[in-house]
């Protein structure tokens, strides 16, 4: 009997004009996405090749400041850190304009002030890399950033399942058929069911056909190679849709149920949408900075400015150029010097990476936040869980931000791993001079490796989940309460 | 409602059709209408009350009221909080400037800065506001690339992950979709009630039933508009930090009336539909479907296909910075030999010639060659033993060049600039064709907050930085003694032009938005046409 209904129903949806405006548009967007992204300019080879070019660029400073010695690399640290590029951006590619997708290192230059050279041993100096998190630029309209990929398709989507839904038991309960539908042996839970199901499948058909198009031109392109792995997570994404399209039949049929004539239901429905789909996502983001603020820029770097200002006039001070501590040169033959520098140059280091990564870490949190906060709408969920699968997004820039961080660590550990095996160093880091003054065979020089995980989407996943349990009851209990007349 | 018949009353008599006594002497609803009968002011008026009414009276209109005053409302306050962060980082920007300005003491060294006072108006429509740098760094020689001009504003970059959303976008959004829900079902709907036989069985003749119709159904719309556009007012002018000017009250005005023009033409098209099709849940879907399509795929996709193939190739980043590379080069020779020629210095810094016994030391800093500028700074050690008058000479002359240069370089970066505004012109074009777009565009000039705007902030950067050479010129600073020591007096800098960014005046942007206030009027009134038309021919079965 649930079947009977159900394919009642979707030979009633396939009459429909709806069926026939989404076939048509469906089909487009998935086409427009595959040409858009399989053969467009700065595509996915593009930005692939510019990875590669940056990759090999890290490999031959390596290989360029390791053969100046372990010293010298110890003080240089690696080049900038590119994150690979995601195959699947075409799936999920709404923010990563936004999003750096490189971080940098920083280097800065001293040269010795040369106005005290009766005073100070003149001493030309790198100070240590630290890691720089450059924002990325762009300067467009911020209400045009949409794209077409299909994160917007499961969208546009949803959008549809409400003009497939909203009369789905009012409309009935208009024309009649309700009462008549409920006459038969069949309980209220049944025919929910066998809705959903009708609605379900109506729209399911038609998106898988656009997927297949869309991945059918993707992969005749061979710009984007895809491995196992992929078609996996792409199939984990057509489940998503599915949960994604089954959270909004619910609520159809909820609010189809609850109210009494189709257009009253439509009106809920519709700025139901508009508020999931946007204007919760982006009012609950942009609420963040009021909710849990973090201080302003000026304030951070009025901070570093002072703290660097009390270093340097612990050792350096411009005003008592007597005083200064730093008076002789690091060298090998003066460790107690080069003891000095060191600490100067390892506070200096510290206070910069303290705050640089303090900043950063607020920030991030600040986002992850407003992530965390925008995940009551199932949209926003959508969303993230296929970023997650997909690799884009803020949530892959914070794993990876973690990953430069530990890679950091390996870094440094390796210098000092490899300094203590040489007997004529002095062991003092971070000090060219202090260091090893050997050179170092670059294959042993730790590079960093981004490991993808896909955890990321497990909890917007279980929220998809759950939003689909709890929109199903609503739906339930109102159909069950809902008049027949 | 006895306010309702009062007014009605008042309007009657206003056009003089019908007189004040024998209104209140058959007050009942009958007598009403065989009164009006013959009168088609009369009968247009109750064409609108009835549409009102009855609008007026549905769930859709109080809920559609409620979300939309609530929505705007949100949006505002989030942006007012926006705002008064992005003004305060301003002033603290300007300030910390100020300081720093005070401590320059040679002419080679001022770094004047251009920044960006935050637009008021942007807490309503955010447009490129957010988004574009608000800071651009004067140095001389380096030119001025809206790549290269930075932001000061925001504390948390990644947060513009999020939409900016704003009253604007939500009038675009929702206001568009509650009009053709109110549009919707007024012929097609009656068709299928069998009320719309009813009337036009009445001597009503068809035109006053399509612009009463239509009349009544903006009015419907008119309050939700103007009441949550005056809550969002309220909301921003509560806030300390805004200061609304005469203009800008002008301005929020115009951006109230496009709203309702807006309105109007999604109202409009949800009409023509009702016409068209027989059903009203034939229209209902299909105006939605239109509304889907214009107001939120049609720009992106117009955009997005834009973006990933050009109409025009603009040139490779990486060829222009090797070209400016090779332009700082060529000014090097060019330096180079001129000085050789005419002094016989090997180098501008051999110009510097002692005077007496000593040693001294020129210390001479350059940018590295990444840099799309170039910088050259000299310090010399122990100026009293060494003669600096050829040395003057020379700067005399290299400086005016290296500016020269600059320029160049700033011609080859305003051209792909122009190219890529060419494409974004031609996005433009495409998007203006649906009319939530042309709104948009609208009142992003009206309220200067377009990219326009934005670009005429890069413009008035690289004029007064113009400005600023044109000063140092005029006061012979390239040959003075403290373009580069500060020993015999330093740089008097007190009369050197501060970066001035006025708005476009209200004409001025007036006359930026009129193709697309053009736009929608053309689109009004020809759908208008198109539903008049079609009504007058509609068959009744």
């Amino acid at each position: 009997m649930i079947w009977h209904i159900a394919k009642k129903e979707i030979y009633y949806n396939l009459m429909t004009l709806r069926f026939v405006l989404m076939i048509i548009l469906l089909p487009i967007l998935m086409i427009a996405n595959a040409l858009i992204y399989g053969f467009g300019d700065n595509g996915y080879t593009a930005e692939i090749r510019d990875y590669n070019r940056k990759v090999n660029q890290g490999r031959s400073h390596i290989e360029k400041y390791a053969a100046r010695g372990l010293g010298e690399l110890a003080m240089v640290g690696p080049a900038e850190i590119p994150k690979r590029p995601p195959q699947l951006k075409f799936c999920a590619d709404g923010i990563d304009a936004l999003i750096p997708q490189s971080i940098t290192i920083a280097h800065r230059i001293n040269w010795e002030r040369p106005e005290y050279e009766d005073l100070v041993e003149s001493y030309s100096w790198r100070e240590l890399w630290s890691l720089e998190y450059l924002p990325s630029n762009h300067g467009d309209d911020a209400t045009t950033l949409i794209k077409i990929d299909w994160v917007f398709i499961g969208v546009f989507i949803s959008f549809f399942v409400i003009l497939f839904t909203f009369d789905a038991i009012a409309g009935e309960r208009v024309r009649g058929t309700l009462s008549l539908m409920m006459s038969n042996p069949i309980s209220h839970g049944q025919v929910l069911l066998a809705k959903y199901l009708g609605t379900f499948f109506t729209l399911i058909i038609p998106l898988l056909i656009g997927i297949l198009m869309n991945l059918l031109i993707i992969y005749l392109s061979g710009n984007i190679p895809f491995d196992s792995g992929s078609w996996l997570r792409i199939l984990g994404m057509i489940g998503l849709f599915a949960l994604h399209i089954s959270i909004f039949i619910f609520l159809g049929l909820f609010f189809s149920s609850r109210v009494s004539n189709a257009i009253t239901s439509l009106v809920w429905l519709l700025l139901t949408w508009v508020c999931l789909a946007f204007i919760f996502p982006s009012l609950l983001g942009l609420f963040v900075g009021t909710l849990d603020p973090i201080p302003s820029m000026e304030r951070i770097s009025a901070e570093k400015r002072l703290q660097l200002a009390n270093i340097e006039d612990e050792f350096r001070p411009a005003a008592l150029v007597e005083a200064t501590k730093l008076s002789e040169a690091p060298s090998v033959d003066n460790p107690s010097a080069t003891r000095l520098w060191a600490t100067y140059f390892r506070e200096r280091s510290e206070v910069q990476t303290r705050i640089a990564d303090a900043r950063v870490d607020q920030q991030l949190r600040q986002v992850q936040l407003a992530c965390e906060l925008t995940q009551i709408s199932p949209t926003a969920c959508f969303q993230y869980t296929i970023e997650g699968l997909a690799n884009t997004g803020i949530v892959s820039y914070i794993s990876f931000v973690k990953q430069v961080r530990r890679y950091r660590n390996t870094f440094i550990d390796f210098i000092k791993t490899e300094d203590k095996s040489d007997p004529h160093s002095l062991h003092i880091y971070p000090v060219r001079e202090g260091l090893s003054q050997k050179p170092v065979d670059p294959e042993t020089v730790p590079i960093f490796k981004e490991r993808i995980s896909h955890q990321n989407a497990i909890f917007p996943l279980g929220l998809l989940i759950l939003y689909n349990a709890l929109f199903f009851i609503a739906a339930q209990l109102s159909f069950l309460k809902c008049d027949l007349k | 409602m006895i306010l309702w018949q009062l007014l009605t009353i008042n309007f009657l008599t206003l056009t003089k059709r019908i007189e004040w006594k024998s209104v209140f002497q058959h007050n009942g609803e009958k007598h009403f209408i065989l009164n009006t009968r013959y009168i088609p002011m009369a009968t247009l008026w109750l064409v609108i009350q009835r549409e009102f009414l009855s609008n007026v009276l549905t769930s859709r209109f109080i809920i559609g009221f409620i979300i939309c005053l609530m929505s705007t409302a949100a949006a505002v306050f989030v942006q007012v909080e926006d705002y008064e962060k992005r003004l305060a980082a301003y002033h603290t920007a300007v300030q910390e400037h100020q300081e720093t300005a005070r401590t320059w003491d040679l002419y080679s060294q001022i770094n004047p800065k251009a920044h960006r006072k935050p637009n008021s108006l942007s807490i309503f429509n955010v447009g490129m506001e957010k988004s574009g740098a608000d800071m651009v760094s004067i140095q001389l020689a380096t030119p001025i690339w809206e790549k290269a001009a930075q932001k000061h504003g925001s504390d948390n970059p990644f947060l513009s992950i999020f939409l900016a959303i704003d009253a604007i976008f939500i009038f675009k959004i929702i206001l568009s979709a509650l009009a053709i829900l109110f549009a919707y079902n007024t012929i097609s709907g009656e068709h299928e009630d069998g009320t719309l036989k009813l009337v036009l069985s009445n001597p009503i003749p068809r035109d006053t039933l399509v612009i009463g119709k239509y009349l009544g159904g903006m009015l419907s719309l008119f309050p939700m508009v103007v009441i949550s556009f005056i809550i969002g007012i309220l909301i921003a002018y509560a806030s300390p930090a805004t200061d609304f000017n005469g203009a800008d009250l002008f301005r929020l005005v115009a951006v109230l009336i496009l709203s309702l023009l807006y309105v109007s033409t999604c109202y409009l098209l949800g009409m023509l539909l009702s016409v068209w099709t027989k059903e009203a849940t034939t229209t209902l879907i299909l105006s939605m479907f239109i509304w889907g399509i214009l107001t939120i795929l049609h720009s992106n996709m117009a955009t997005f296909a834009v973006m990933k193939f050009p109409p025009y190739q603009p040139q490779a980043e990486k060829e222009i910075l090797q070209h400016i590379q090779q332009r700082w080069e060529d000014f090097r020779e060019e330096r180079d030999a001129y000085v050789l020629k005419k002094w016989r210095y090997e180098h501008p810094a051999s110009a510097i010639t002692p005077i007496s016994d000593g040693n001294f030391l020129v210390a001479m800093y350059t940018s590295s060659p990444e840099e799309i500028g170039y910088s050259e700074f000299y310090y010399i050690k122990q100026i009293h033993i060494v003669d600096v008058s050829k040395f003057q000479e020379v700067l005399n002359y290299q400086e005016p060049l290296r500016i020269d240069y600059a320029n160049q370089a700033e011609a080859l970066l305003k051209r792909k600039e122009q190219v890529e505004e060419r494409n974004r012109q031609f996005v433009k074009g495409i998007s203006r064709f649906s009319f939530a777009d042309a709104y948009r565009f609208a009142v992003g000039a009206i309220t200067d907050t377009d990219r326009e705007s934005y670009q005429d902030f890069i413009r008035r950067a690289r004029r007064y930085k113009r400005q600023v050479v044109d000063y140092l010129s005029g006061k012979n600073a390239f040959s003075a003694r403290a373009w580069f020591s500060s020993d015999q007096g330093g740089a008097e800098l007190i009369d050197l032009p501060i970066f001035q960014h006025p708005h476009n005046s209200f004409p001025e942007s007036l006359s930026r938005a009129s193709a697309d206030i053009f736009i929608l009027l053309v689109w009004n009134i020809v759908l208008f046409i198109a539903a008049y038309v079609s009504f007058l021919r509609y068959e009744i079965s």
